[in-house]
Protein backbone atom coordinates (compact mmCIF):
# COMPACT_ATOMS: atom_id res chain seq x y z
CA UNK A 1 0.00 0.00 0.00
CA UNK A 2 2.80 2.34 0.93
CA UNK A 3 4.44 1.71 -2.42
CA UNK A 4 1.29 2.57 -4.28
CA UNK A 5 0.83 5.91 -2.52
CA UNK A 6 4.50 6.77 -3.04
CA UNK A 7 4.16 6.14 -6.74
CA UNK A 8 0.93 8.01 -7.32
CA UNK A 9 1.60 11.20 -5.36
CA UNK A 10 4.16 12.83 -7.69
CA UNK A 11 2.12 11.96 -10.72
CA UNK A 12 -1.04 13.42 -9.20
CA UNK A 13 0.86 16.57 -8.32
CA UNK A 14 2.29 16.99 -11.79
CA UNK A 15 -1.21 16.47 -13.19
CA UNK A 16 -2.59 19.28 -11.02
CA UNK A 17 0.33 21.46 -12.03
CA UNK A 18 -0.42 20.82 -15.70
CA UNK A 19 -4.08 21.70 -15.13
CA UNK A 20 -2.92 25.00 -13.70
CA UNK A 21 -1.09 25.58 -16.97
CA UNK A 22 -3.59 24.21 -19.47
CA UNK A 23 -6.91 25.55 -18.13
CA UNK A 24 -5.78 29.20 -18.17
CA UNK A 25 -4.10 28.64 -21.51
CA UNK A 26 -7.37 27.24 -22.93
CA UNK A 27 -9.36 30.26 -21.70
CA UNK A 28 -6.83 32.74 -23.04
CA UNK A 29 -6.67 30.96 -26.40
CA UNK A 30 -10.47 31.12 -26.57
CA UNK A 31 -10.27 34.85 -25.88
CA UNK A 32 -7.59 35.26 -28.54
CA UNK A 33 -9.77 33.47 -31.09
CA UNK A 34 -12.79 35.56 -30.08
CA UNK A 35 -10.75 38.74 -30.49
CA UNK A 36 -9.33 37.75 -33.89
CA UNK A 37 -12.55 36.47 -35.40
CA UNK A 38 -15.02 38.73 -33.59
CA UNK A 39 -16.87 39.81 -36.77
CA UNK A 40 -17.40 36.15 -37.74
CA UNK A 41 -18.42 34.87 -34.32
CA UNK A 42 -20.52 37.71 -32.95
CA UNK A 43 -24.20 37.17 -33.80
CA UNK A 44 -24.93 40.91 -33.99
CA UNK A 45 -23.27 44.28 -34.51
CA UNK A 46 -22.10 45.25 -30.99
CA UNK A 47 -23.16 48.86 -31.59
CA UNK A 48 -26.52 48.27 -33.27
CA UNK A 49 -29.30 49.64 -31.10
CA UNK A 50 -32.81 48.26 -31.22
CA UNK A 51 -34.99 50.02 -28.66
CA UNK A 52 -37.82 47.52 -29.18
CA UNK A 53 -35.54 44.76 -27.86
CA UNK A 54 -34.15 46.50 -24.79
CA UNK A 55 -33.17 44.49 -21.66
CA UNK A 56 -33.92 41.07 -23.06
CA UNK A 57 -32.97 38.36 -20.52
CA UNK A 58 -30.40 35.63 -21.32
CA UNK A 59 -31.38 32.33 -22.96
CA UNK A 60 -32.21 30.36 -19.81
CA UNK A 61 -34.93 32.77 -18.67
CA UNK A 62 -38.42 33.37 -20.00
CA UNK A 63 -39.26 36.17 -22.44
CA UNK A 64 -36.17 35.84 -24.66
CA UNK A 65 -35.79 36.50 -28.35
CA UNK A 66 -33.95 33.85 -30.41
CA UNK A 67 -30.43 34.87 -31.33
CA UNK A 68 -29.81 37.01 -28.24
CA UNK A 69 -28.04 34.37 -26.12
CA UNK A 70 -26.95 36.59 -23.27
CA UNK A 71 -29.74 39.13 -23.57
CA UNK A 72 -29.52 42.81 -24.46
CA UNK A 73 -28.69 46.00 -22.57
CA UNK A 74 -30.81 49.10 -21.97
CA UNK A 75 -30.25 50.28 -25.56
CA UNK A 76 -31.12 46.90 -27.05
CA UNK A 77 -27.52 45.99 -27.97
CA UNK A 78 -26.55 42.29 -27.89
CA UNK A 79 -24.57 41.50 -24.70
CA UNK A 80 -22.78 38.45 -26.17
CA UNK A 81 -21.55 40.41 -29.19
CA UNK A 82 -20.37 43.22 -26.95
CA UNK A 83 -18.47 40.81 -24.67
CA UNK A 84 -16.82 39.27 -27.74
CA UNK A 85 -15.81 42.64 -29.18
CA UNK A 86 -14.68 43.76 -25.70
CA UNK A 87 -12.14 40.94 -25.78
CA UNK A 88 -10.23 42.81 -28.48
CA UNK A 89 -9.61 45.84 -26.29
CA UNK A 90 -8.90 43.75 -23.19
CA UNK A 91 -6.29 41.55 -24.90
CA UNK A 92 -4.74 44.40 -26.84
CA UNK A 93 -4.24 46.46 -23.70
CA UNK A 94 -3.04 43.53 -21.61
CA UNK A 95 -0.46 42.40 -24.18
CA UNK A 96 1.02 45.75 -25.13
CA UNK A 97 0.78 47.48 -21.76
CA UNK A 98 2.08 44.51 -19.75
CA UNK A 99 5.00 43.96 -22.14
CA UNK A 100 5.96 47.63 -22.04
CA UNK A 101 5.67 47.68 -18.24
CA UNK A 102 7.76 44.52 -17.99
CA UNK A 103 10.52 45.85 -20.25
CA UNK A 104 10.86 49.15 -18.42
CA UNK A 105 10.56 47.74 -14.89
CA UNK A 106 12.74 44.65 -15.37
CA UNK A 107 15.53 46.59 -17.07
CA UNK A 108 15.68 49.14 -14.26
CA UNK A 109 15.45 46.38 -11.65
CA UNK A 110 18.30 44.39 -13.21
CA UNK A 111 20.53 47.46 -13.50
CA UNK A 112 19.86 48.59 -9.92
CA UNK A 113 20.27 45.10 -8.49
CA UNK A 114 23.51 44.23 -10.26
CA UNK A 115 25.45 47.46 -10.65
CA UNK A 116 24.43 48.85 -7.24
CA UNK A 117 26.05 52.13 -6.24
CA UNK A 118 24.66 55.15 -8.03
CA UNK A 119 22.43 53.07 -10.31
CA UNK A 120 20.74 51.55 -7.30
CA UNK A 121 20.49 54.81 -5.38
CA UNK A 122 18.85 56.69 -8.25
CA UNK A 123 16.48 53.89 -9.30
CA UNK A 124 15.46 53.03 -5.74
CA UNK A 125 14.64 56.65 -4.91
CA UNK A 126 12.65 56.87 -8.13
CA UNK A 127 10.66 53.76 -7.16
CA UNK A 128 9.94 55.11 -3.69
CA UNK A 129 8.77 58.47 -5.01
CA UNK A 130 6.66 56.77 -7.69
CA UNK A 131 4.99 54.46 -5.21
CA UNK A 132 3.95 57.37 -3.01
CA UNK A 133 1.40 58.35 -5.71
CA UNK A 134 -2.04 56.70 -5.37
CA UNK A 135 -2.07 54.54 -8.54
CA UNK A 136 -5.68 54.88 -9.68
CA UNK A 137 -5.66 58.63 -9.16
CA UNK A 138 -2.38 58.79 -11.03
CA UNK A 139 -3.86 56.85 -13.95
CA UNK A 140 -6.97 59.03 -14.08
CA UNK A 141 -4.79 62.13 -13.98
CA UNK A 142 -2.49 60.86 -16.74
CA UNK A 143 -5.36 59.94 -19.06
CA UNK A 144 -7.06 63.23 -18.33
CA UNK A 145 -3.89 65.08 -19.33
CA UNK A 146 -3.02 62.96 -22.38
CA UNK A 147 -6.60 62.62 -23.58
CA UNK A 148 -8.63 59.43 -23.81
CA UNK A 149 -7.71 56.65 -26.20
CA UNK A 150 -5.96 53.29 -26.32
CA UNK A 151 -2.44 54.75 -26.40
CA UNK A 152 -3.08 56.85 -23.31
CA UNK A 153 -4.38 53.83 -21.41
CA UNK A 154 -1.32 51.77 -22.35
CA UNK A 155 1.12 54.54 -21.46
CA UNK A 156 -0.69 55.13 -18.17
CA UNK A 157 -0.47 51.46 -17.18
CA UNK A 158 3.24 51.26 -18.03
CA UNK A 159 3.99 54.48 -16.17
CA UNK A 160 2.15 53.37 -13.04
CA UNK A 161 3.12 49.75 -12.75
CA UNK A 162 6.82 49.55 -13.74
CA UNK A 163 7.69 49.81 -10.03
CA UNK A 164 6.11 46.40 -9.41
CA UNK A 165 8.69 44.81 -11.74
CA UNK A 166 11.58 47.04 -10.72
CA UNK A 167 11.22 46.26 -7.00
CA UNK A 168 10.88 42.50 -7.31
CA UNK A 169 13.50 42.06 -10.04
CA UNK A 170 15.96 44.31 -8.21
CA UNK A 171 15.68 42.15 -5.08
CA UNK A 172 16.01 38.92 -7.07
CA UNK A 173 18.99 40.26 -8.97
CA UNK A 174 20.72 41.25 -5.73
CA UNK A 175 20.30 37.70 -4.41
CA UNK A 176 21.69 36.23 -7.64
CA UNK A 177 24.58 38.71 -7.75
CA UNK A 178 25.82 37.30 -4.41
CA UNK A 179 26.12 33.82 -5.88
CA UNK A 180 29.56 32.34 -6.52
CA UNK A 181 28.78 31.65 -10.16
CA UNK A 182 28.73 35.40 -10.81
CA UNK A 183 32.24 35.69 -9.37
CA UNK A 184 33.29 32.70 -11.46
CA UNK A 185 32.01 34.38 -14.62
CA UNK A 186 33.94 37.54 -13.71
CA UNK A 187 37.14 35.58 -13.10
CA UNK A 188 36.49 33.89 -16.44
CA UNK A 189 36.75 37.33 -18.02
CA UNK A 190 33.07 38.03 -18.74
CA UNK A 191 32.18 41.71 -19.05
CA UNK A 192 29.77 43.09 -16.44
CA UNK A 193 26.94 43.53 -18.93
CA UNK A 194 27.53 40.05 -20.38
CA UNK A 195 27.41 38.60 -16.87
CA UNK A 196 24.14 40.39 -16.21
CA UNK A 197 22.49 39.28 -19.44
CA UNK A 198 23.79 35.73 -19.84
CA UNK A 199 24.32 34.60 -16.23
CA UNK A 200 21.87 36.51 -14.02
CA UNK A 201 18.95 37.22 -16.38
CA UNK A 202 18.18 33.52 -17.06
CA UNK A 203 17.94 32.96 -13.29
CA UNK A 204 15.55 35.88 -12.86
CA UNK A 205 13.51 35.05 -15.96
CA UNK A 206 10.96 32.73 -14.28
CA UNK A 207 10.03 35.57 -11.92
CA UNK A 208 9.82 38.02 -14.80
CA UNK A 209 7.44 35.71 -16.67
CA UNK A 210 5.25 35.17 -13.59
CA UNK A 211 5.09 38.93 -13.01
CA UNK A 212 4.38 39.57 -16.69
CA UNK A 213 1.36 37.28 -16.57
CA UNK A 214 0.14 38.91 -13.37
CA UNK A 215 0.62 42.30 -14.99
CA UNK A 216 -1.50 41.24 -17.98
CA UNK A 217 -4.35 40.53 -15.58
CA UNK A 218 -3.81 43.83 -13.82
CA UNK A 219 -3.73 45.69 -17.15
CA UNK A 220 -7.17 44.25 -17.98
CA UNK A 221 -8.46 45.48 -14.63
CA UNK A 222 -6.94 48.96 -15.00
CA UNK A 223 -8.42 49.28 -18.47
CA UNK A 224 -11.81 48.26 -17.07
CA UNK A 225 -11.48 50.79 -14.25
CA UNK A 226 -10.64 53.55 -16.71
CA UNK A 227 -13.57 52.52 -18.93
CA UNK A 228 -15.78 52.48 -15.87
CA UNK A 229 -15.01 56.13 -15.20
CA UNK A 230 -15.30 56.83 -18.93
CA UNK A 231 -11.62 57.65 -19.42
CA UNK A 232 -10.55 54.80 -21.65
CA UNK A 233 -12.11 54.83 -25.09
CA UNK A 234 -14.99 56.66 -26.67
CA UNK A 235 -18.37 55.09 -25.99
CA UNK A 236 -18.73 53.76 -29.55
CA UNK A 237 -16.27 50.95 -28.75
CA UNK A 238 -17.48 48.01 -26.68
CA UNK A 239 -15.25 47.36 -23.66
CA UNK A 240 -15.90 45.23 -20.59
CA UNK A 241 -15.35 48.19 -18.31
CA UNK A 242 -17.88 50.39 -20.05
CA UNK A 243 -20.39 47.52 -20.12
CA UNK A 244 -20.01 47.11 -16.36
CA UNK A 245 -20.43 50.86 -15.90
CA UNK A 246 -23.60 50.93 -18.00
CA UNK A 247 -25.00 47.77 -16.45
CA UNK A 248 -24.61 49.25 -12.99
CA UNK A 249 -27.66 51.51 -13.53
CA UNK A 250 -29.91 48.55 -14.33
CA UNK A 251 -28.44 46.04 -11.84
CA UNK A 252 -31.79 45.42 -10.11
CA UNK A 253 -33.82 44.45 -13.17
CA UNK A 254 -31.24 43.59 -15.87
CA UNK A 255 -28.29 42.12 -13.92
CA UNK A 256 -27.02 40.17 -16.98
CA UNK A 257 -25.75 43.32 -18.61
CA UNK A 258 -23.28 43.65 -15.72
CA UNK A 259 -22.70 39.98 -14.90
CA UNK A 260 -21.36 38.59 -18.18
CA UNK A 261 -18.56 41.11 -18.79
CA UNK A 262 -17.72 40.75 -15.08
CA UNK A 263 -17.36 36.96 -15.45
CA UNK A 264 -15.19 37.43 -18.54
CA UNK A 265 -13.01 39.92 -16.66
CA UNK A 266 -12.73 37.68 -13.59
CA UNK A 267 -11.80 34.56 -15.57
CA UNK A 268 -9.24 36.46 -17.61
CA UNK A 269 -7.46 37.97 -14.62
CA UNK A 270 -7.50 34.64 -12.80
CA UNK A 271 -6.18 32.83 -15.88
CA UNK A 272 -3.27 35.20 -16.33
CA UNK A 273 -2.15 34.92 -12.70
CA UNK A 274 -2.47 31.12 -12.70
CA UNK A 275 -0.68 30.88 -16.03
CA UNK A 276 2.18 32.91 -14.56
CA UNK A 277 2.61 30.51 -11.64
CA UNK A 278 2.23 27.48 -13.93
CA UNK A 279 4.88 28.77 -16.34
CA UNK A 280 7.25 29.61 -13.50
CA UNK A 281 7.05 26.07 -12.20
CA UNK A 282 7.31 24.56 -15.61
CA UNK A 283 10.34 26.43 -16.86
CA UNK A 284 12.42 26.68 -13.71
CA UNK A 285 14.78 23.67 -13.95
CA UNK A 286 15.47 23.88 -10.22
CA UNK A 287 11.79 23.77 -9.18
CA UNK A 288 11.25 20.73 -11.35
CA UNK B 1 60.53 39.75 -5.89
CA UNK B 2 61.75 38.76 -9.33
CA UNK B 3 59.67 39.42 -12.42
CA UNK B 4 59.38 35.68 -12.96
CA UNK B 5 57.16 35.20 -9.88
CA UNK B 6 53.66 34.08 -10.78
CA UNK B 7 52.22 36.12 -7.98
CA UNK B 8 53.83 38.78 -5.85
CA UNK B 9 51.85 40.59 -3.16
CA UNK B 10 53.51 43.52 -1.43
CA UNK B 11 52.23 45.22 1.72
CA UNK B 12 48.62 44.45 0.82
CA UNK B 13 46.12 46.06 3.16
CA UNK B 14 42.40 45.51 2.59
CA UNK B 15 39.92 47.33 4.80
CA UNK B 16 36.20 47.58 5.29
CA UNK B 17 34.65 50.94 4.40
CA UNK B 18 34.48 51.67 8.13
CA UNK B 19 38.30 51.48 8.21
CA UNK B 20 38.61 48.12 9.96
CA UNK B 21 41.52 46.28 8.29
CA UNK B 22 40.87 42.71 7.10
CA UNK B 23 44.39 42.20 5.71
CA UNK B 24 47.35 44.00 7.27
CA UNK B 25 50.55 44.52 5.25
CA UNK B 26 50.48 41.07 3.67
CA UNK B 27 53.56 40.00 1.71
CA UNK B 28 53.78 36.79 -0.22
CA UNK B 29 55.24 35.39 -3.41
CA UNK B 30 54.35 32.38 -5.47
CA UNK B 31 56.88 30.99 -7.94
CA UNK B 32 55.74 29.15 -11.09
CA UNK B 33 54.53 25.64 -10.33
CA UNK B 34 54.64 26.18 -6.59
CA UNK B 35 51.85 25.36 -4.12
CA UNK B 36 51.48 27.75 -1.22
CA UNK B 37 48.99 27.07 1.55
CA UNK B 38 47.28 29.92 3.38
CA UNK B 39 46.26 28.70 6.83
CA UNK B 40 44.57 30.31 9.77
CA UNK B 41 41.29 30.22 11.66
CA UNK B 42 38.01 31.59 10.25
CA UNK B 43 38.14 35.32 9.68
CA UNK B 44 41.93 35.38 9.46
CA UNK B 45 41.70 36.75 5.90
CA UNK B 46 42.78 33.66 3.97
CA UNK B 47 40.02 33.90 1.38
CA UNK B 48 40.39 37.70 1.22
CA UNK B 49 43.88 37.34 -0.27
CA UNK B 50 42.51 35.15 -3.07
CA UNK B 51 39.62 37.55 -3.65
CA UNK B 52 41.96 40.55 -3.76
CA UNK B 53 44.08 38.83 -6.42
CA UNK B 54 41.09 37.73 -8.53
CA UNK B 55 39.30 41.08 -8.19
CA UNK B 56 36.19 39.70 -6.50
CA UNK B 57 36.43 41.52 -3.18
CA UNK B 58 33.00 42.20 -1.63
CA UNK B 59 31.59 45.69 -2.40
CA UNK B 60 32.08 46.86 1.21
CA UNK B 61 35.87 46.36 1.08
CA UNK B 62 38.74 48.34 -0.46
CA UNK B 63 42.41 47.76 -1.16
CA UNK B 64 43.81 50.64 0.88
CA UNK B 65 47.50 49.95 0.50
CA UNK B 66 50.01 47.77 -1.31
CA UNK B 67 50.39 46.16 -4.70
CA UNK B 68 49.63 42.89 -6.44
CA UNK B 69 51.82 41.74 -9.33
CA UNK B 70 50.41 38.94 -11.47
CA UNK B 71 53.23 37.58 -13.66
CA UNK B 72 55.04 40.88 -13.23
CA UNK B 73 52.01 42.99 -14.18
CA UNK B 74 50.94 45.46 -11.48
CA UNK B 75 47.18 44.98 -11.27
CA UNK B 76 46.43 48.34 -9.67
CA UNK B 77 47.78 50.17 -12.72
CA UNK B 78 45.02 48.70 -14.89
CA UNK B 79 41.46 49.85 -15.33
CA UNK B 80 38.61 47.49 -14.46
CA UNK B 81 38.29 45.96 -17.93
CA UNK B 82 42.05 45.49 -18.44
CA UNK B 83 42.36 44.03 -14.98
CA UNK B 84 39.57 41.54 -15.59
CA UNK B 85 41.19 40.48 -18.85
CA UNK B 86 44.63 40.14 -17.24
CA UNK B 87 43.24 38.04 -14.36
CA UNK B 88 41.16 35.88 -16.72
CA UNK B 89 44.24 35.16 -18.84
CA UNK B 90 46.51 34.17 -15.97
CA UNK B 91 44.31 32.85 -13.18
CA UNK B 92 41.38 30.62 -12.31
CA UNK B 93 39.43 29.77 -9.18
CA UNK B 94 38.40 26.51 -7.58
CA UNK B 95 35.63 27.78 -5.31
CA UNK B 96 34.62 26.67 -1.86
CA UNK B 97 30.99 25.77 -2.44
CA UNK B 98 30.35 23.67 -5.56
CA UNK B 99 26.59 24.07 -5.09
CA UNK B 100 26.49 27.79 -5.85
CA UNK B 101 29.57 28.11 -8.08
CA UNK B 102 27.81 26.72 -11.15
CA UNK B 103 24.97 28.68 -12.73
CA UNK B 104 21.83 26.58 -12.04
CA UNK B 105 20.05 27.45 -15.29
CA UNK B 106 22.95 26.90 -17.69
CA UNK B 107 24.27 23.59 -18.92
CA UNK B 108 27.75 22.46 -17.85
CA UNK B 109 29.38 22.71 -21.30
CA UNK B 110 29.29 26.51 -21.77
CA UNK B 111 30.29 27.05 -18.16
CA UNK B 112 33.58 25.26 -18.85
CA UNK B 113 34.17 26.45 -22.41
CA UNK B 114 33.08 30.12 -22.15
CA UNK B 115 36.41 31.40 -20.72
CA UNK B 116 38.37 29.27 -23.19
CA UNK B 117 36.69 30.76 -26.26
CA UNK B 118 36.21 34.24 -24.83
CA UNK B 119 39.60 34.96 -23.25
CA UNK B 120 41.98 32.43 -24.70
CA UNK B 121 40.56 32.71 -28.20
CA UNK B 122 40.09 28.99 -28.73
CA UNK B 123 37.73 27.62 -31.35
CA UNK B 124 34.50 26.06 -30.07
CA UNK B 125 35.65 22.57 -31.13
CA UNK B 126 39.02 22.90 -29.43
CA UNK B 127 37.38 24.13 -26.20
CA UNK B 128 34.86 21.28 -26.36
CA UNK B 129 37.62 18.68 -26.84
CA UNK B 130 39.67 20.14 -24.00
CA UNK B 131 36.63 20.18 -21.68
CA UNK B 132 35.83 16.53 -22.44
CA UNK B 133 39.48 15.60 -21.95
CA UNK B 134 39.60 17.24 -18.53
CA UNK B 135 36.24 15.86 -17.41
CA UNK B 136 37.60 12.46 -18.30
CA UNK B 137 40.79 13.31 -16.40
CA UNK B 138 38.84 14.16 -13.22
CA UNK B 139 37.26 10.71 -13.42
CA UNK B 140 33.80 11.68 -14.57
CA UNK B 141 32.08 8.80 -16.28
CA UNK B 142 30.28 9.68 -19.51
CA UNK B 143 31.66 13.25 -19.86
CA UNK B 144 29.54 13.89 -22.97
CA UNK B 145 26.34 13.39 -21.00
CA UNK B 146 27.61 15.51 -18.08
CA UNK B 147 28.43 18.34 -20.50
CA UNK B 148 24.75 18.44 -21.49
CA UNK B 149 23.50 18.27 -17.88
CA UNK B 150 22.31 21.02 -15.59
CA UNK B 151 24.15 21.41 -12.27
CA UNK B 152 21.20 20.21 -10.18
CA UNK B 153 21.35 16.85 -11.92
CA UNK B 154 24.84 16.19 -10.50
CA UNK B 155 26.15 15.44 -7.01
CA UNK B 156 28.26 17.87 -4.97
CA UNK B 157 31.42 15.81 -5.50
CA UNK B 158 30.83 15.70 -9.26
CA UNK B 159 30.24 19.43 -9.39
CA UNK B 160 33.49 20.09 -7.51
CA UNK B 161 35.34 17.85 -9.98
CA UNK B 162 33.75 19.77 -12.84
CA UNK B 163 34.93 23.04 -11.28
CA UNK B 164 38.44 21.62 -10.96
CA UNK B 165 38.33 20.59 -14.62
CA UNK B 166 37.09 24.06 -15.57
CA UNK B 167 39.86 25.75 -13.58
CA UNK B 168 42.63 23.62 -15.12
CA UNK B 169 41.20 23.61 -18.67
CA UNK B 170 43.08 26.74 -19.90
CA UNK B 171 46.30 25.58 -18.10
CA UNK B 172 46.48 28.87 -16.20
CA UNK B 173 49.75 29.93 -14.52
CA UNK B 174 47.83 30.52 -11.25
CA UNK B 175 44.92 28.80 -9.56
CA UNK B 176 43.36 30.02 -6.34
CA UNK B 177 41.81 27.08 -4.52
CA UNK B 178 39.51 28.53 -1.86
CA UNK B 179 38.91 25.71 0.64
CA UNK B 180 37.91 23.39 -2.22
CA UNK B 181 37.24 20.43 0.07
CA UNK B 182 35.41 22.10 2.97
CA UNK B 183 31.88 21.58 1.61
CA UNK B 184 32.50 17.94 0.75
CA UNK B 185 32.25 14.56 2.40
CA UNK B 186 35.48 13.31 4.01
CA UNK B 187 35.75 10.39 1.58
CA UNK B 188 35.29 12.72 -1.40
CA UNK B 189 37.78 15.22 0.07
CA UNK B 190 40.66 12.79 -0.35
CA UNK B 191 39.90 12.14 -4.04
CA UNK B 192 39.56 15.85 -4.73
CA UNK B 193 42.89 16.66 -3.08
CA UNK B 194 44.58 13.91 -5.05
CA UNK B 195 43.11 15.25 -8.29
CA UNK B 196 44.21 18.81 -7.60
CA UNK B 197 47.75 17.65 -6.75
CA UNK B 198 48.03 15.46 -9.85
CA UNK B 199 46.66 18.08 -12.23
CA UNK B 200 48.85 20.75 -10.64
CA UNK B 201 51.93 18.64 -11.40
CA UNK B 202 50.78 17.82 -14.95
CA UNK B 203 49.88 21.37 -15.91
CA UNK B 204 52.63 23.05 -13.86
CA UNK B 205 50.24 25.56 -12.35
CA UNK B 206 51.08 27.56 -9.25
CA UNK B 207 48.36 27.14 -6.62
CA UNK B 208 47.34 29.41 -3.78
CA UNK B 209 45.63 26.88 -1.54
CA UNK B 210 43.36 28.34 1.14
CA UNK B 211 42.62 25.93 3.98
CA UNK B 212 42.27 25.65 7.73
CA UNK B 213 43.28 22.02 7.78
CA UNK B 214 46.94 21.44 8.70
CA UNK B 215 46.61 17.84 7.50
CA UNK B 216 45.80 19.12 4.00
CA UNK B 217 48.72 21.56 4.18
CA UNK B 218 51.18 18.75 4.85
CA UNK B 219 49.85 16.78 1.88
CA UNK B 220 49.69 19.43 -0.80
CA UNK B 221 51.94 22.45 -0.32
CA UNK B 222 55.61 23.37 -0.49
CA UNK B 223 55.24 26.76 1.22
CA UNK B 224 52.93 27.95 3.97
CA UNK B 225 51.75 31.36 5.12
CA UNK B 226 50.15 31.34 8.56
CA UNK B 227 47.59 34.10 9.02
CA UNK B 228 46.06 35.61 12.10
CA UNK B 229 43.70 38.58 12.00
CA UNK B 230 44.79 39.51 8.49
CA UNK B 231 48.50 39.40 9.31
CA UNK B 232 51.11 36.91 8.11
CA UNK B 233 52.53 35.43 11.33
CA UNK B 234 54.91 33.00 9.70
CA UNK B 235 56.00 32.37 6.11
CA UNK B 236 58.10 29.31 5.51
CA UNK B 237 58.44 26.01 3.72
CA UNK B 238 56.02 23.28 4.71
CA UNK B 239 58.86 21.12 6.01
CA UNK B 240 60.13 23.87 8.28
CA UNK B 241 56.62 24.71 9.51
CA UNK B 242 56.03 21.17 10.71
CA UNK B 243 59.56 20.28 11.89
CA UNK B 244 60.50 23.60 13.40
CA UNK B 245 57.64 26.11 13.77
CA UNK B 246 59.06 29.40 15.03
CA UNK B 247 55.87 31.26 15.94
CA UNK B 248 53.90 30.08 19.00
CA UNK B 249 50.65 30.42 17.04
CA UNK B 250 51.90 28.03 14.36
CA UNK B 251 52.88 25.55 17.07
CA UNK B 252 49.41 25.88 18.60
CA UNK B 253 47.71 25.35 15.21
CA UNK B 254 49.73 22.19 14.56
CA UNK B 255 48.96 20.94 18.06
CA UNK B 256 45.24 21.54 17.46
CA UNK B 257 45.17 19.20 14.44
CA UNK B 258 43.34 15.96 15.33
CA UNK B 259 45.51 12.88 15.17
CA UNK B 260 44.12 9.45 14.45
CA UNK B 261 47.19 7.80 15.95
CA UNK B 262 46.74 9.48 19.31
CA UNK B 263 43.13 10.66 19.77
CA UNK B 264 43.63 11.52 23.45
CA UNK B 265 46.29 14.10 22.57
CA UNK B 266 44.40 15.58 19.66
CA UNK B 267 41.97 17.89 21.44
CA UNK B 268 44.18 20.83 22.27
CA UNK B 269 42.67 24.09 21.01
CA UNK B 270 44.76 27.20 20.53
CA UNK B 271 45.21 28.67 24.05
CA UNK B 272 43.04 31.77 24.60
CA UNK B 273 45.95 33.56 26.37
CA UNK B 274 48.03 33.30 23.20
CA UNK B 275 45.21 34.73 21.08
CA UNK B 276 44.65 37.59 23.52
CA UNK B 277 48.37 38.33 23.55
CA UNK B 278 48.59 38.38 19.73
CA UNK B 279 45.49 40.59 19.45
CA UNK B 280 46.88 43.14 21.88
CA UNK B 281 50.22 43.13 20.05
CA UNK B 282 48.50 43.81 16.71
CA UNK B 283 46.37 46.53 18.31
CA UNK B 284 49.49 48.20 19.75
CA UNK B 285 51.28 48.18 16.40
CA UNK B 286 48.20 49.69 14.78
CA UNK B 287 48.39 52.70 17.09
CA UNK B 288 51.99 53.40 16.09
Amino acid sequence: MADVSLQTTPRARSGRRNLRLWLPLAWITTLGMAALFAPLIAPHDPLYQDLFLERLPPFFMSGTEPGYWLGTDSLGRDVLSRVIYGTRIALCVSLIAATATCLVGSTLGLLAGYFGGWWDRVISRLIEIWMAFPPVLFAVLLVAVMGTGLTSVIVAIALIDWTRFARVIRAETMVQAQMDYVDSAQIGGARRLTTLVSEILPNVLPSIVALLMLEMGIAVIVEAILSFVNLSLSSDVATWGSMIAEGRNAIHFAWWVLLFPLIALFLTVLSFSQLGEGLKQRFDPVLQ
Amino acid sequence: MTMSSTLNIQNLTVSLRSGLPLLRQVNLTLEPGEVRALVGESGAGKSMIGKAVLGTLPPATRVTHGQIFLRGQALDHLNAAQRRHCVAQSAALIPQDPLTALNPVRRIAPQITDPLTRIHGWSAERAQTRALELLHRVEIRDPARVMRSYPHELSGGMRQRILIAAAFAPSPPLIVADEPTTALDVTVQKQILKLIRELQKEVGTAVLFVTHDMGVVAKISQKVSVLFQGRVMEDSTTEAIFSNPTHPYTRALIAATPSYADPARSFSPVPPELIAQMKSKIAQEEIW
